[in-house]
């Protein structure tokens, strides 16, 4: 809980004003609760939260004495005037604190010890600290059966609500998604959604870290642990780009919980958290995590020790054949220069990329001054082209709407319905055809204008890369990559290209392939890496996960996850921040660094250190990009990399054409239906599979109906997908679902996703 | 009721509001007209027609007396108990419409679906006292006992109004 | 201590104005052509000013200075918002002003509007008066067809247009900025003030709130002048008051009465006709049931502003509620708690839980299961309430508990130590005269 703004005591225009007898000062404006903390003075609070918007003075909990104002004022919603005469610690002001907590107290049932919020619980506290001994209450308290399941999340002890309307606000002023509400009144009020409906959506766990009490709890932790068994450690969720901070709770060496962090880190997520960094650890012990080392000899598999599994991959990278190193999306900078290092000594010659998207061209648009995400809250003017951030950056949704709300005007621009285009104007291109559309584009006057592009649509116009930097520059406004990989902004600090070991497979230039993290099979360009890899002899995998690649390699050695690891994560917006390990990776596993150190050393040539700081520490000396960082200057919330060269925007001229026949490809994304959300259990009732979406006038003219099954066809691959019919997709594109386990939409694609068309049949 | 008809009824009056939120209670009101009540396809309906979530309708719904989002019977009796009619013999009253009616002294539905009893707080005719509504149109007082029972014998066989307004 | 029915016209002549034609007759519309014609908006909320009329919802602000507090450099439209959710216990004044004379709403509105420069007048009508609601609704009608509003009202150039909005059963949708969100399509709980709807009120735009029996009010300071209203009454009571007054009296009703002209007792025992023989005045709430109730004592006290205030309550809406001797004042009490309770909007925690727990102990002192620590309990919990709540329901909510306690302890003593309150005998089956 952020519960306090942040004040800044040094700001211009201070007020000066007399608190509990002492002269002191804050900036004007400035809410009397936050000055107070920030002057060492805490007054209890419950429903203020400034992160939901203007206070609401419901709880009455920070009630206190001003001179010359009649009764008792609620510190959250008085703003500092100057001289005003505050004590907030007067016999009559704790008298008010003290009859809001008997009032509250009136109907609770106060038994922390079974309270799944006992240990951290906000009213215990302040029962403790500022409370009164006894009740005076003789009646009957109010009760409840029993908790509610208010989703498969979240559970409402209606018992426990205080009323404060935090969670209420958040679904309606912060998310948006209006679900969450207070029924009937007075007493009678209790939290609910729609009569008979979950609450779901895209933040709902959210209410849970700023319920105040144990009112609303999360379901997958409940019951697992007190507070006193658990530690917390600060970290970076893995499952997208935005560098969203998280904290790990900690118990017998498993993440039990994903929560905000006690501290937001305001530059980026803010103390709010997609469902899908919230939830899905629970992947982390998932039927298919490799927890055992395995060797494959002359078609038989044996589990080996981590030794052994290590000794053999020496062997047979060091056998001398041509080596190619892939290095996976959610590998951290750590073991990309780890890798880069193995391919420069040990393995000198080996060619070495990243898996992600190559990004010719998005150097002019990368190299226009960046913005954090907290800088959108400010804009007058956001302008989305491309994507589908509330899918894939999902917290961007939040910063969006934040600004909306605070007067931004919103346009967004792309070839995909998403969730963000009736927050503001929408534009909607045509597929293949972003530059056209960004260069018909009317934009009002604005003081700040904030650019979010979509890495891989304009990856695959390179033209529209071109055209967007042109306005981003000639308005002075700053840019956000939303970037379709985890890490992909620091595989590139470390020079990482995307297309070298696909071409060399392809020509059979590749003998021995070492996989970090990487599945090739199961991303973009499956089909075509299918059949490079078929050329190649011999594979090595670091990996955390089953998949087809592990299933067809020599030796397979488990690697921690982002949970279980040291390293860095270099956010979409360039921000280097630092994992920690939470929990402990399986006994056959080991962080990917300690594997790829282990592994330079039987290869003869020892990197001269041994820990994930001083392995960062090198990569920062060896690569401009990530100059002057360490793990110190990196520290809690994170510090930029280098800003990217600046390349001209006037490059590249005209679309690139799609390859094939038959209807544009837009690819599309579902935050529930990626493998993490799939390996998740309490993601199981949100979890979404692939679809084909087209425009009912495109089903008639194929002659497909809703809910029927097609074959896709491209140059590059086949799959079939259930299709569905919606009219609020555009006729004239196939919109077709990637990333879902299995599914193999990804066939259909070029390995640098560039643009297709794709042949629609029933199967 | 459908959305349609919601539409139909709010969409002219919606110029007369800056914000199309206003719309909400007066479309929540005549849709209740129908039914006498809200179900969960009046709500939604009324979402549909505003243009704001069905959670939010119903929640908005939820915070007045007189939106019901349970059945209730062809008519409601609203029967004042606050002081003025309590002085006057409302606590009297409630009991004899309830027992006339067949439900307990706390109000409810009578079985045959025809009236449901509910206490009320000041209806505004303290001058009447004791004083009961029928629906939210007429409003009697005062009342004797012998009143009440010709009162709820009266509304069993009276035909129910095409709309009711509670 | 006479009737004057001057301000509230229809009154005199005991007619029902629902017609326009007939109110024309009466010389409705003759205040509002008046303003159009000879005076400016200035001089409009000037005449208002020195009319001294305070506002008759309840709180008594002086609706003139309230009119001078509407910005005229606002960029956003203002609005007048007439209350009309006149849900206080004992009030039912504004439901007959506008039974009988909307028209004279109407045209207070219009006059009220044309003096802040407003573009649209709201009328939010409690649910309850459907009946009422209907009337105004045909009354809007005509008027809008008789040019007295829409474009260019009554051939000015000056546009502006009613809204009737029917409530749907909440007492806390009467305090003004709970009216204002359920006006947005809100659930009526209140706002926090400041900013005050002066400045941002109905869709954050600069809105008047009056009662409507202060609106009624505005023709007749038109008409005849804001000497004459001042004339009437003290210097801060001015002019006439609708008192409504029920309860144990014979002859319950509205009266119109000069403030200060007469006192509890005239009000009680002369025009409202007294009680039943044998039966003699013990307590009343006379501003409503949100004040300090009244033993007799008080019963000599003019009705006015000041005089109430003086003698321990307040005038309030005017709602006057009368119990005689037959009555149990430990059983009223719980009554307006319970009320209380039920209205509580719920969003401020003293008062969610404050009115359930004072509800609670009453009802254990009614049920025979009080305990004499629980009358210190009433005081204490009250007191953790008062000047620490988000509106005035709570703050005054508290009051008739209160004071009752205090004025009547000995009746709640009784209650404590001899097994509760039985239910009195009510008084049924008594003519209503007025
Ligand atoms: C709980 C509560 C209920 C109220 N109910 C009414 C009401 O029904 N009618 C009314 O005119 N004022 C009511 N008021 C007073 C209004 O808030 C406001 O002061 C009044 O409408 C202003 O108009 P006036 O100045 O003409 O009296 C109520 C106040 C509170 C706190
Ligand atoms: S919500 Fe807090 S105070 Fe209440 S029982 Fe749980 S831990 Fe205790
Ligand atoms: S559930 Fe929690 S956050 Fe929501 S209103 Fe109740 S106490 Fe507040
Ligand atoms: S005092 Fe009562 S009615 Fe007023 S805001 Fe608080 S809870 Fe609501
Ligand atoms: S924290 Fe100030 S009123 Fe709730
Ligand atoms: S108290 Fe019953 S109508 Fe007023």
């Amino acid at each position: 809980m952020a519960d306090y703004a942040p004040v800044d005591l040094t700001a211009e225009g201070q007020v000066e004003f007399e608190l509990n007898g002492r002269r002191v000062s804050a900036p004007a404006g400035t809410m009397l609760v936050d000055a107070a903390y920030a002057l060492g003075v805490e007054v209890p609070i419950f429903c203020y939260e400034p992160r939901l918007g203007a206070p609401i003075g419901a709880c009455r909990m920070c009630l206190v004495e001003i001179e010359g104002m009649r009764g008792l004022q609620t510190a959250c919603s008085t703003p500092v005037q100057p001289d005003m005469v505050v004590r907030t610690n007067s016999d009559i002001a704790k008298d008010g604190q003290d009859g809001v907590l008997e009032f509250l107290l009136e109907n609770h049932p106060l038994d922390c010890p079974v309270c799944d919020k006992g240990g951290e619980c906000p009213l215990q506290d302040r029962t403790f600290r500022f409370g009164p001994g006894r009740t005076r209450f003789v009646e009957a308290k109010r009760h409840f059966p029993k908790p509610l399941d208010l989703s498969s999340v979240i559970a409402l002890d209606r018992e426990r609500c205080i009323s404060c309307y935090r969670c209420v606000r958040f679904s309606q002023d912060v998310a948006e998604d209006k679900a969450l509400v207070m029924q009937e009144r007075g007493a009678a009020a209790e939290i609910a959604t729609l009569t008979g409906d979950q609450y779901e959506g895209r933040f709902t766990g959210n209410v849970i870290d700023i319920c105040p009490v144990g009112a609303l709890t999360s379901i997958p932790y409940r019951f697992t642990a007190r507070p006193w068994d658990v530690t917390n450690t600060p970290s970076i969720c893995g499952h997208d780009a935005t560098g969203t901070n998280v904290e790990l709770t900690l118990r017998e060496g498993h993440v039990a919980r994903v929560t905000a962090r006690p501290e937001p880190n305001y530059a980026v997520e803010e103390g709010w958290l997609s469902d899908l960094s919230r939830f899905a650890y629970e992947g982390n012990r998932a039927p298919d995590r490799l927890t055992a080392p395995l060797i494959r000899d002359d078609g038989r598999v044996k589990e080996a020790s981590l030794d052994d599994a290590v000794d053999a991959a020496a062997l047979v990278l060091g056998r001398g054949g041509r080596v190619g190193i892939l290095v996976g999306p959610t590998a951290t900078v750590e073991e990309g220069f780890l890798a880069q290092e193995l391919a420069r000594t040990a393995l000198g010659g080996a060619r070495i990329q990243r898996l992600g998207i190559p990004g010719a061209g998005l150097d002019a648009i990368r190299s226009q001054p960046r913005a954090e995400l907290g800088d959108i809250d400010g804009a007058g003017l956001v302008v989305i082209v491309g994507g589908d951030p509330p899918n894939q950056q999902s917290i961007v949704e939040l910063r969006v709407r934040k600004a909306r709300r605070r007067g931004a005007a919103v346009i967004t621009v792309g070839p995909r319905p998403h969730a963000l285009e009736p927050v503001g104007t929408a534009v909607r291109s045509e597929p293949g055809r972003l530059a056209a559309a960004i260069a018909a584009l009317d934009l009002p006057e604005a003081a700040s204008t904030i650019v979010l592009w979509d890495e891989a649509d304009l990856a695959a116009e390179p033209d529209a890369a071109g055209a967007l930097a042109r306005i981003v520059g000639d308005r002075g406004a700053s840019q956000i990559e939303l970037g379709a990989d985890v890490n992909g902004a620091g595989l590139r600090a470390l020079g990482l290209g995307a297309g070298d070991v696909l071409e060399a497979a392809a020509a059979g230039e590749i003998d021995t392939l070492l996989t970090i993290h990487a599945d090739p099979l199961d991303g973009p360009g499956a089909a075509d890496w299918g059949w490079a890899l078929g050329r190649v002899r011999a594979r090595i995998a670091i990996a955390a996960y089953a998949s087809a690649v592990t299933d067809a390699s020599t030796v397979v050695i488990p690697a921690a996850t982002h949970y279980e690891t040291d390293g860095v994560y270099v956010s979409m917006t360039g921000r280097a921040q630092r994992l920690r390990p939470g929990a402990t990776a399986p006994a056959g596993a080991a962080p990917g660094w300690e594997l790829l150190i282990a592994l330079a050393h039987r290869l003869g040539a020892p990197p001269p250190y041994r820990s994930a700081a001083r392995a960062f520490a090198a990569a920062a000396a060896a690569r401009p990009a990530l100059a002057g960082l360490d793990y110190d200057v990196i520290g809690v919330l994170g510090a930029p990399v280098a800003a990217v060269t600046p390349v001209s925007p006037n490059g590249v001229n005209g679309p690139r054409e799609a390859a094939g026949t038959g209807l544009p490809l837009v690819t599309t994304t579902r935050i529930f239906g990626n493998a993490a959300a799939h390996r998740s259990e309490a993601l199981a009732s949100v979890r979404t599979g692939a679809e084909l979406v087209l425009n009912p006038a495109e089903g008639e003219r194929l002659g497909i109906a809703d809910g029927a099954r097609a074959r896709l066809r491209s140059p590059h691959g086949e799959c079939i997908l259930a299709v569905r019919l919606a009219a609020d997709h555009p006729a004239g594109a196939a919109f077709a679902t990637t990333g879902v386990p299995g599914a193999g939409v990804e066939r259909l694609l070029p390995a640098d996703r560039g643009p297709v068309n794709v042949e629609i049949e029933a199967p | 009721m459908n959305a349609a008809a919601i539409s139909a009824h709010i969409e002219p009056i919606r110029h007369e509001y800056a914000e199309g939120r206003s719309l909400i209670l007066p479309a929540l009101k005549y849709a209740q007209t129908e039914k006498g009540h809200l179900t969960r396809e009046d709500i939604e309906a009324v979402a549909e027609a505003t243009g704001f979530s069905a959670a939010y309708v119903e929640s908005v719904a939820s915070f007045y007396d007189r939106l019901y989002l349970q059945p209730t019977g062809q008519r409601v009796v609203s029967v004042c108990v606050t002081l003025s009619c309590m002085l006057r013999g409302s606590d009297e009253l409630m009991e004899r419409i309830c027992d006339r009616a067949g439900v307990s002294h706390h109000g409810g539905t009578s079985e045959d679906g025809m009236i449901t009893v509910q206490e009320a707080q000041c209806l505004g005719y303290c001058d009447h006292a004791p004083a009961v509504q029928v629906d939210a149109e007429q409003t009697r007082g005062p009342l004797t006992l012998d009143d009440a029972d010709a009162l709820v014998d009266e509304l069993r066989t009276s035909p129910r109004p095409d709309e009711l307004w509670r | 201590m006479p009737i004057r029915n001057v301000v509230y016209r229809q009154r005199e002549a005991g007619q029902v104005l629902t017609d326009l034609s007939d109110y024309r007759r009466a010389g409705g519309y003759e205040a509002l052509r008046t303003a159009l014609t000879e005076m400016d908006r200035d001089e409009t909320v000037y005449a208002f000013v020195r009319s001294g009329l305070r506002g008759r919802g309840g709180a008594g602000f002086p609706m003139g200075r309230k009119a001078s507090f509407i910005p005229k450099d606002s960029v956003l439209p203002a609005y007048v918002v007439c209350n009309a959710d006149e849900s206080e216990p004992g009030t039912f004044k504004d439901r007959e002003l506008m039974e009988t004379n909307p028209f004279q709403l109407l045209e207070g509105i219009t006059l009220a509007g044309y003096a802040i420069g407003a573009v649209r007048g709201y009328i939010y009508i409690r649910g309850e008066y459907e009946h009422q609601a209907r009337i105004l609704d045909a009354a809007i009608a005509q008027a809008r067809t008789a040019g007295f509003l829409g474009q260019g009202v009554a051939g000015s150039g000056f546009d502006f247009d009613i809204t009737l909005y029917r409530g749907a059963g909440a007492y806390i949708c009467g305090e003004e900025t709970a009216l204002l969100e359920s006006l947005e399509g809100k659930r009526g709980q209140p706002r926090l003030k400041p900013p005050f709807p002066a400045v941002a009120g109905l869709y954050a735009s600069p809105t008047l709130i009056n009662n409507v029996e202060t609106l009624s009010a505005l023709p007749a300071i038109i008409e005849h002048g804001a000497d004459w209203y001042a004339s009437m009454g003290t210097e801060k009571s001015t002019g006439t008051k609708l008192f409504s007054i029920s309860g144990h009296v014979m002859k319950p009703g509205n009266y119109e009465i000069v403030l200060h002209d007469t006192t509890l007792r005239e009000l009680v025992y002369d025009i409202a006709g007294g009680f039943r023989p044998g039966r003699e005045f013990a307590a009343a709430w006379v501003g409503g049931s949100s004040v300090n109730v009244l033993g007799p004592e008080s019963l000599d006290t003019p009705l006015d502003y000041e005089s109430m205030a003086e003698a321990g309550s307040s005038l309030g809406s005017a709602g006057c509620i009368v119990m005689d001797d037959s009555g149990s004042i430990v059983r009223a009490t719980l009554r307006l708690a319970q009320f209380y309770r039920h209205e509580s909007c719920g969003k401020c925690t003293p008062c969610r839980e404050g009115t359930l727990w004072l509800e609670r102990i009453l009802q254990r002192i009614v049920d025979g299961e009080g305990r004499m620590e629980d009358l210190e309990l009433i005081e204490s919990l009250a007191g953790r309430m008062v000047g620490r709540v988000l509106c005035a329901l709570a703050d005054t909510g508290v009051l008739p508990v209160t004071s009752a306690v205090r004025r009547f302890r000995d009746d709640f003593v009784h209650a404590i130590e001899n097994g509760g309150v039985p239910r009195p005998e009510p008084m049924m089956e008594v003519p209503v005269g007025g």
